[in-house]
């Protein structure tokens, strides 16, 4: 049956139709995945299908019944946001049934009773945390679990609607989910389910929609298609899929040699990254691999262990240090850690350039913009203009003018933590491009990533870590299970093909 | 950012006229020379507090003890001139750079402790009190030197001599500010710290240094205030705390740090100072003069809020392409 349908839905906003006559309708039992690059309407479909929007033309109806004139129906559905959002100081148990009134908590809240109710919930997505413990002190993904959860738990909702739901998730975890989501469809409820990952669509969807510059552009049962066809229906260009990315000369000297580093989170790993190479890092959410990196940055501490960098000692702990000698690095929380978010993108970019804009009254507004202009040039950075303030930017857009600004600093050693998370499959290729490039230019670049399919086609070696540990080091070509092992820590000995160093 | 922070400069300037031209309508004391140099003088030590505070709040921090640290020094200074019989400007000079030491303290605390500023210097404040309390055994200090008591009390071509020290440093720290790189870098640690460190802007350093700044500006206040009295007593600079926030905030800083300009933070000075200036002159009962300045700061500080909200309702009424954007975009 049809529960959720939206009809001709149109969404203006001046200038732009960021929805245009857009008809969905998403069926009881039936997993509904919606694809799209960033950009193409996918959060403002979103938004006009929980109520945040109302779309100038069209209708929502809820179980047959128009939801813009019956704004209480939006309840039925349920929305999982792609970020974390909880409340991390307070317990499982209440981040589970808040808000209590729509999860039938009445009259006074019991700490052990809303506990006691908590259990079976948590038992049944088999989270594995106690109710009581706080949210901040459990794992991302139990967290991300946590929130789905909390979806689930409120009272009526017949439409689960899932923002890439997996960004956080570590490969066991997800199975967990795809067990959820296949109980819930066998309990007769929509999900809607948002990613950018193509396997993951293939393996858990029913149907799939694409939009493409706020349109629908197709819709198709997933059965009947495969990969290619959606990449093409998205971009509207056929894939490459046989396009390497790996840089094709390395250098001999070694830029980067890292012996025995121990930290909070990551006991004895020793790397050497030589010039103008490709480093992946593979492994498991929580590996360590984004810890080492920030140790070796000076913004984590280092207990043990050396650095050396092209021939001589590097001094840990210092970050302002490693940026002057030129490491620098491109975090993977590009929110809290990489974007400036209220400064314009002017800004953000000329930032790691300030020394070079001196004019003759203090900083030249006239040098900053033209380096901003050319960095945006450069890498391709869509903004309506230079002053916009970066917050407003799409994932991808900032990740470039992130990289644009760190190659302003002129690095030697560049290191990208999960460059491509939450970016979609064209601005993807465009930094897979960029990083060759760069590796061709002469800088030593680390790439972190959870994909190792992004590894393997980007790295010219690949370390993998698991619980802080390296656990092997192989050449790109190595086969992907001999690989996968070492990240799963599984001791498989593949010697022939182990990189003897 | 620079078009929204320019609406809210024309918007706070807005009131401020908006607030003189009232005055000048309903008092026929408000545009007198005297009246103007009153003004000026009062606003001169709270724009100089409001101008400095609106450094921390830039980078997401503020200095509760900045009214101690002005006592502090202005009674050392006043100690040294009288007791001592040092020479004055040496005393000047000591008392400035007692308060940027005091400031310095309250930096390390901040950033090398990690205490959360607000906490700290609220501590800190008491102790700066205590021994000023200590100093002075509770009485006031007179004997001020005359060479000094002209900063504090004289004028050139009618303007009041601690505005001028006012609007220098308005100049140094609006160039501090837009001009140079510790200025983007200011922006850049209020926005988010963590990045900053990131990318190599020495986040510690800075902290440290703005609070020294702020305990230099504090201290030349305070030492200034005493030569305006020709006395220094261990109550001067109560109120400058909490009205050098409300200053900033008034002038669009906002307090979670990164948006603002100084310059806002001094029509915010300039706004509760014209206002304390026009409950008098309109006669306003004495006891209740308190109660309706704090009604009218709080007032200000609403209106811009205020603005916000009505304008984000046109907003979505007719649409708006910034929340396109997050909505269309902002996924990733």
């Amino acid at each position: 049956m049809d529960i959720l349908e939206a009809k001709h839905i149109t969404k203006v906003f001046p200038g732009v139709k960021a929805l245009d006559s857009v008809d969905v309708t998403f069926r009881q039992g039936e997993v509904h995945c919606i694809m799209g690059e960033n950009g193409a309407g996918k959060s403002t479909l979103i938004k006009c299908l929980t109520g945040v929007y109302t779309p100038e033309e069209g209708e929502v109806f809820i179980g047959g019944e128009s939801a813009l004139k019956n704004k209480k129906l939006f309840q039925k559905i349920a929305y999982v946001p792609q970020e974390i959002d909880l409340f991390m100081d307070m317990s499982v148990a209440e981040n589970l049934f808040i808000p209590y009134e729509r999860s039938g908590t009445h009259g006074l809240v019991h700490k052990s009773k809303v506990e006691e109710r908590a259990r079976p919930l948590l038992e049944k997505l088999d989270i594995g945390v106690s109710p009581e413990s706080l949210v901040r002190d459990i794992p991302v993904s139990k967290q991300q679990l946590l929130q789905i959860a909390r979806a689930t738990a409120l009272e009526g909702c017949d439409v689960l609607m899932l923002d890439e739901p997996t960004t956080s998730l570590t490969t066991k975890d997800t199975e967990k989910l795809f067990d959820i989501i296949h109980t819930l469809r066998n309990q007769n409820k929509a999900i809607i389910f948002i990613s950018h990952k193509l396997d993951e669509i293939f393996e858990i969807g029913d149907v799939i929609t694409v939009f493409c510059n706020g349109k629908k552009v197709s819709h198709a049962p997933l059965n009947q298609v495969d990969i290619p066809w959606v990449v093409k229906q998205m971009t509207g260009k056929s894939m490459d899929e046989a396009e390497s990315y790996s840089p094709d000369h390395v250098g001999e000297e070694v830029v980067l040699d890292v012996k025995d580093l121990t930290g909070d989170m990551f006991q004895n790993v020793s790397f050497c990254l030589r010039k103008g190479e490709i480093l992946g890092f593979a492994g498991l959410v929580g590996a360590g691999r984004s810890e080492v990196m920030q140790g070796i940055l000076g913004y984590l501490p280092v207990y043990e262990g050396s650095v050396t960098y092209y021939g001589s000692p590097w001094k840990l702990g210092d970050t302002s240090y490693s940026v002057r000698k030129g490491l620098l690095y491109i975090p993977e929380e590009r929110r809290a850690q990489g974007i400036l978010a209220n400064l314009s993108v002017r800004e953000n970019i000329s930032v790691s350039a300030l020394k070079e804009l001196g004019g003759k009254f203090g900083l030249s507004k006239t040098k900053e913009q033209n380096l901003a202009d050319k960095v945006i040039d450069d890498y391709d950075i869509k903004t309506p203009d230079i002053e916009k303030e970066i917050k407003f930017l799409s994932g991808g857009n900032q990740q470039k003018a992130i990289i644009g600004r760190s190659m302003s600093a002129k690095p030697r050693i560049l290191i990208f933590d999960e460059p491509t998370k939450g970016i979609d499959i064209g601005t993807k290729t465009e930094i897979y491009r960029l990083m060759k490039k760069l590796a061709q230019q002469g800088i030593g670049i680390i790439l972190i990533s959870s994909e190792l399919d992004e590894i393997k086609k980007c790295a010219n070696r690949i370390i993998c870590m698991h619980q802080g540990r390296v656990t092997g080091e192989f050449w790109a070509g190595t086969d992907k299970e001999a690989v996968l092992s070492s990240i799963l820590g599984l001791d498989s000995k593949t010697e022939g093909e182990e990189v003897n160093e | 950012m620079n078009k929204l922070l320019k609406n809210n400069i024309t918007l706070t300037a807005g009131v401020l006229i908006l607030l003189m031209v009232t005055a000048t309508i309903f008092s026929p004391h408000f545009l007198t020379l005297f009246n103007l140099q009153s003004v000026m003088r009062d606003l001169a030590f709270i724009g100089m507090i409001a101008v400095a505070q609106s450094l921390l709040l830039l980078i997401g921090e503020l200095d509760l003890s900045v009214g101690k640290i002005a006592t502090l020094s202005g009674v050392l200074s006043g100690l040294l001139m009288s007791v001592l019989k040092c020479n004055p400007f040496l005393a000047f000079l000591i008392g400035l750079l007692a308060g940027t030491i005091l400031g310095i303290m309250n930096g390390l605390l901040v950033a090398k402790l990690r205490l959360n500023s607000m906490v700290a210097t609220i501590g800190m404040q008491s102790l700066y009190g205590g021994i000023t309390l200590v100093l002075t055994k509770g009485k006031a200090i007179t004997d001020i030197s005359p060479s000094v008591s002209f900063l504090g009390k004289g004028n050139i071509a009618g303007i009041p001599m601690p505005f001028l020290f006012m609007l220098v440093i308005l100049a140094v720290i609006l160039f501090l500010v837009k001009k140079t790189k510790t200025g983007r870098y200011i922006y850049a640690i209020g926005n988010s710290r963590e990045a900053s460190r990131i990318m190599g802007i020495r986040v510690e350093f800075i902290r440290i240094m703005l609070f020294a700044i702020v305990g230099f500006i504090s201290a030349l206040a305070g030492i200034l205030y005493v030569a305006r009295l020709g006395s220094a007593q261990a109550s001067i600079g109560n109120n400058w705390p909490m009205n050098s926030i409300a200053a900033c905030v008034i002038g669009g800083i906002l307090l979670t740090g990164g948006v603002g300009s100084p310059l806002g933070a001094l029509l915010g000075a300039a706004i509760i100072s014209v206002i304390s200036n026009v409950i008098v002159l309109f006669g306003v009962n004495v006891y209740w003069q308190e109660a309706v300045n704090g009604i009218v700061i709080v007032a200000a500080i609403a209106l811009p809020s205020l603005v916000t909200i009505i304008r984000g309702r046109k907003k979505i009424r007719k649409g708006n392409p910034e929340r396109l954007q997050q909505a269309g975009k902002g996924e990733s």
